[in-house]
């Protein structure tokens, strides 16, 4: 099987977990409480894991600024595995940072889109939509302080339709450590209809991953799909 | 209904599990995370964090947490004790001079109070070495038949191979199942 990916900026690595969904099937997932509009989370100055849940649709606007990351928390790879075939089907690692290369910044790119770090554009084929056992590995670092209740959540939208909400706590992580993190899960069956038209309409699925420390919200990250890879040429 | 009752039953809805794998650093635990859900283990390097895996497995969904056993790192395994069902401690059965180094932190976690309901599986890993102990010598040299709170169980396994994992795995959710998804 190919899957072609796509990365539009050359530093939007891995900020990501892609298609890792939640095991609740997509009949089940409800919004936990009353629906929020992102415009009252924006004036509420913080933004919890119950507000994120409230949300009814996929975000405008990043709900955090990259600057609320105190914790140096860096997402340095992200791969997608089918474990029927046994195969790596998306593997991207980010280089390790070095003195020089933080002596060239690349001023230009920085200037163009200060949320190029936090976007990642995927292009896979039809078959991906396919799969049945996959399994997602992030793997990220984290700076000099300990974290606690490291919590991420994550929902898949195909316009306004949400298709899965993932929520899973890494807990405490360890100052200046490295940790990985696998899910496997079974790929929940899409009504034909729907694998049709997230197929025919390129980046109209679309996910948020908001990532809390202690319950607050320090880094939000975008994600759009597109399903129509091999089909154009 | 007791508090107990009611954790019993919040458990049962999920059929989680929580499994904490613990050890001295060079035990083999990433190498036996991986191998156990078919990844390939031939790059692995010393783990400075934690690796999870979660997975479904004989119908419960396992989170498997395996934290880095370096001495620095050790001060630190007490982050994950929280809703642990079931301990994994991983000896390297041919690294003889450090037993005695592997039976004290191991005991030292038995003690632990957030650690007293866990199932505990000793996987006497490494038994493809050459001078690997057999895991009857291991669980004489870690004392385990003094281990009294805890229900125990030593496997021998390869995690190079793949030989016994699941045998030992199996146990354990066996175990842990009986105690937690038991219903009333």
């Amino acid at each position: 099987m190919s899957v072609m990916s796509n990365a539009p900026h050359k530093k939007s690595v891995v900020t990501n977990v892609g298609v890792r969904q939640a095991k609740a099937r997509k009949d089940t997932v409800i919004l936990d409480g009353d629906p929020v509009t992102e415009e009252s989370l924006a004036k509420k100055g913080f933004v919890s894991p119950e507000d994120v849940l409230r949300l009814p649709r996929i975000t405008e606007n990043y709900l955090c600024s990259p600057e609320a990351n105190v914790y140096d928390i860096d997402f340095t790879r992200f791969k997608i595995r089918d474990l029927e075939s046994g195969t790596v089907l998306f593997e991207i690692a980010k280089p390790p940072s070095t003195d020089s290369e933080e002596a060239d910044p690349e001023p230009e790119q920085e200037e163009l889109d200060p949320n190029a770090g936090r976007f990642v554009r995927y292009q896979f084929t039809p078959q991906f939509l396919k799969l049945k056992t996959v399994g997602a590995t992030v793997e990220f670092t984290v700076g000099n302080k300990a974290v606690s209740k490291f919590r991420m959540i994550e929902r898949h939208f195909f316009r306004d339709k949400l298709l899965k909400s993932f929520d899973f706590e890494f807990g405490f992580c360890i100052p200046n450590s490295k940790n990985t993190c696998e899910h496997i899960y079974e790929f929940p069956t899409l009504a034909p209809d729907l694998v049709k038209e997230m197929i025919s309409y390129p980046f109209e699925t679309r996910s948020d991953s908001f990532y809390f420390v202690d319950d607050r919200l320090i880094m939000h990250n975008k994600a759009d799909y597109a399903y129509d890879g091999g089909l154009q040429q | 209904m007791g508090l107990l009752t009611i954790l019993k039953k919040m458990k049962l809805k999920e059929k989680e599990m929580r499994i904490l794998m613990l050890g001295l650093d060079n035990a083999g635990k990433t190498t036996i995370l991986k191998k156990f859900n078919g990844e390939e283990i031939d790059t692995i390097s010393p783990t400075l964090g934690f690796n999870i895996k979660t997975l479904e497995h004989k119908g419960y969904k396992l989170n498997i947490w395996d934290v880095g056993g370096q001495k620095s790192l050790r001060s630190y395994w007490r982050n994950y004790f929280e809703r642990t069902d079931g301990l994994i401690w991983v000896v390297d059965s041919a690294d003889k001079r450090r037993l005695d180094d592997c039976r004290k932190e191991l005991h030292a976690l038995l003690q632990e109070e957030r650690l007293a309901g866990a199932t505990l599986l000793i996987f006497s890993n490494k038994r493809d070495l050459p001078g690997a102990l057999l895991a009857e010598e291991i669980r004489d040299v870690l004392e385990l038949e003094s281990i009294k709170t805890h229900h125990w169980k030593i496997v021998w396994c390869s995690a190079i191979t793949g030989q016994n994992l699941l045998e030992g795995i199996n146990w354990l959710i066996d175990d842990i199942a009986a105690r937690i998804f038991t219903v009333d």
